[in-house]
């Protein structure tokens, strides 16, 4: 019985050590809003920054001419692990000891702005000259009922990828990218002619958050949506959603047609990207991230280019991804934590960013001089003033699982080829989540 | 009782308070943030309807009783095969202990690459065996993804089971085996007179570890099929996870983490019944 009592104990421990630091607290701290005139202006201190692994080397350079530059103000760079740094956040808060600021996935925001465990910043975002030039969808996720917790940290975008050489061999121009659907459709069909091992397209069949970091955009582009209303009366827009059909079908097409791989439809994401950073995919929705980190800087911008991703008629849209800055209400030097994001903020750290695997989240950073220096990353910029993240408090029940209706709606659609069972399955899962998460 | 308290002290910080904190938050509604209310035995009857956790638990047992039978069996295989000191024995005890010491994650993702459908190397060795085909999906059809997972598994965890029998028999007096020869016995009646009724308590132990590592299955599954097609191959532990880490249902979680414990424990207790050793333990 020895071994059955650590192993029940074992497991109960998991479950526990989440909560074990709120036995001081039943709940969290209420929003505030601050005061002072002062705040954000010439702070001492230290501020405690917390940012996932993900923006490990944006976040370091940061900190480290942050702290070169401020001598009153230094801060101290925590990173978190991206598959428990939602539930480290929730701990620390409900523990009363959160860092100062944090460099949250954006779409994770929602769940914590309706506990109001982020301070309010509306007033001091309204006072930045550039608020308008703000990634809109990272801004989308970070506001709940009419205030603003949170401004944009950094982007991860989706892009369309697609190979230059091999739109050169099937006689297509490399410099007229698809702009909708039916060309996307027609350049893969093109480039799988090639035979050899070549397909004209690749994605990540079998991976529920990559598809909806990549077929989404198309749907948005098209202007439409999945899910209608504000957070708190959110109701699923899944049948007679034309958007929505026309992308499924596209995908569809291109399964029936052979034009990706077999394996596409059980690539869960490890080695998604691969194949096309192999020279053997023509194009490839993904993030500009990816590719970028992947392939070798030679072959970014001659072999390898990325265009926005289309909808069906010219338009275009990207995925918000990355994150979002939010100071916890209970943060103990929130003043210098908003004098931090501030700096970040500013047109001479976001001119870093390419650099660093990233993508600015200001929309008035893409001049001309920024698209001849970073053409590619121009492109996700670009992309940026049409991008958009959905706000719900259950995208990843929705979006991220392999039994969520995303994913069993794009199954039934694209594998099975059922297309009205399929939009009834997204319509009937999205509306149970959406009630479920309904306050 | 001083001499103990150390002891005491350590095993109630660290294994009675939390398990008891647990049963606390399981009769909550523990979210991820935000306050929570006390709503008595609430979770555990919604527990009892919620047809995602009663899948996981009946797919968490037929996984079991698919994969327990073959890993006893052929870890005794391959116990009988190296228990004897012969030359060659050395590597074949390495060679079968492997798979459990590199760690099921890393395999899993191992296995991952070689289940792709044209690339990888399982349908690359069976379709040329005629056995499937070459663009097979193993990870994305229930039936398929089921027997890949079994196949893997018993492969990982014979070889602790072998490494459990093999101390057993070699701790069977070789006068007994010697005895038994003068007598005329086969070696089957040897393994079956002498070599069985002799292992009975590393059998029992080779099974209740077996049958743990079955019920708390995570890994394979959330690598290789992330519990799908749909939640199709979700094991328990992975239904509580999905609800503690994706869902945020902390509290709800929590009374499917220790309706786990129970069900563990009365399948052990009855495990240790059933292969109960009767003979008077030598001191």
């Amino acid at each position: 019985m020895k071994l059955l009592s650590r192993q029940a104990l074992a497991g109960a421990a998991v479950v526990t050590l989440l909560g074990a630091a709120g036995c001081a607290s039943s709940g969290s701290p209420a929003s505030t809003a601050p005061q002072s005139s002062t705040f954000g202006v010439n702070a001492t201190g230290m501020v405690q920054f917390w940012a996932r692994t993900v923006s490990k080397t944006l976040a370091q350079k940061l900190v480290s001419e942050f702290n070169a530059t401020h001598k009153n103000l230094q801060v101290k760079l925590t990173l978190t692990s991206i598959n428990n740094d939602v539930t480290s956040l929730a701990t620390s808060i409900r523990a009363g000891n959160p860092p100062d600021v944090v460099g949250l996935n954006d779409i994770d925001v929602p769940a914590f702005t309706r506990s109001g465990s982020f301070m309010d910043l509306t007033a001091q975002i309204a006072k930045l000259p550039f608020k308008s030039a703000l990634s809109p969808g990272h801004m989308g996720l970070a506001a709940y009922q009419g205030k603003q917790y949170g401004v944009p940290y950094w982007g991860d975008l989706s892009v369309l990828w697609y190979n230059k050489q091999l739109f050169r061999q099937a006689g297509l121009n490399p410099d007229n990218p698809p702009t909708t659907y039916a060309q996307i459709l027609s350049d893969a069909q093109a480039i799988n002619k090639l035979g050899h091992g070549i397909s004209g397209f690749t994605f990540a069949g079998d991976c529920q958050g990559c598809l909806g970091f990549t077929v989404q955009p198309g749907i948005w582009a098209d202007g439409s949506h999945l899910m209608n209303g504000g957070i708190s009366s959110q109701t699923a827009n899944i049948t007679g959603n034309s958007a929505l059909m026309k992308a499924l079908t596209l995908y569809r097409e291109i399964w029936t047609q052979h034009l990706a791989p077999d394996n596409d439809r059980t690539d869960n994401g490890p080695t998604w990207g691969q194949d096309f950073v192999a020279g053997k995919i023509g194009i490839m929705p993904g993030g500009y991230g990816q590719v970028t980190t992947l392939a070798k800087p030679s072959q970014l911008g001659t072999e390898f280019m990325d265009t926005p991703l289309p909808g069906t008629n010219g338009g275009y849209s990207t995925f918000d991804g990355g994150d979002d800055f939010v100071i916890p209400a209970a943060a103990k030097n929130a003043s210098g934590a908003w004098e931090f994001i501030q700096w970040v903020l500013q047109t001479q750290q976001q001119d870093q960013y390419p650099d660093l695997g990233a993508t600015p989240i200001r929309t008035d950073v893409l001049t001309p001089a920024f698209s001849a220096a970073h053409p590619l990353d121009a492109v996700a910029l670009k992309a940026l003033g049409q991008g958009y993240a959905p706000p719900t408090l259950v995208y990843d029940q929705m979006f991220n699982q392999a039994g969520g209706p995303w994913f069993q709606m794009f199954t039934t659609a694209v594998y099975d080829g059922n297309m009205s069972l399929a939009l009834q399955q997204g319509q009937s899962g999205l509306t149970r989540l959406l009630q479920q998460a309904a306050p | 009782m001083i001499l103990v308290s150390p002891a005491f002290a350590l095993v109630a910080v660290f294994a009675a308070f939390p398990l008891g904190f647990a049963v606390y938050i399981s009769l909550t509604d523990w979210p991820l943030i935000g306050p929570y209310r006390f709503i008595g035995g609430r979770n555990y009857s919604e527990l009892i309807h919620d047809p995602g956790f009663v899948h996981s638990v009946l797919f968490t047992l037929l996984y079991t009783a698919i994969v327990t039978g073959p890993i006893l069996v052929v870890g005794y295989a391959m116990a009988v095969l190296v228990r004897a000191n012969r030359r060659g024995s050395v590597f074949f005890r390495t060679a079968f202990f492997l798979p459990f010491i590199v760690g099921l994650a890393t395999e899993s993702f191992m296995l991952l690459l070689e289940l792709q459908p044209d690339s990888g190397a399982a349908d690359y060795v069976l379709s040329r065996l005629g056995l499937a085909r070459s663009d097979t999906a193993w990870t994305v059809h229930y039936g398929l993804a089921l027997t890949a997972i079994c196949v893997f598994v018993i492969w990982f965890a014979s070889g602790l089971t072998m490494m459990l029998l093999m101390a057993g028999m070699q701790g069977i007096p070789r006068e007994l085996y010697e005895s038994a020869e003068v007598d005329g016995a086969t070696w089957w009646q040897k393994e079956r007179r002498i070599t069985l009724p002799l292992l009975r308590r590393n059998i029992a132990l080779a099974l209740i570890i077996s049958v743990i590592g079955s019920f708390l299955a995570f890994n394979q599954f959330y690598i290789l099929t992330e519990g799908g097609p749909g939640t199709s191959t979700q094991p328990v532990v992975m239904w509580i996870y999905e609800e503690a880490f994706v869902q945020y249902h902390l509290g709800y979680a929590t009374a499917g983490a220790l309706a786990l414990v129970i069900v563990v424990a009365i399948i052990s207790a009855v495990q240790f019944y059933l292969l109960r050793d009767d003979r008077p333990v030598r001191r």
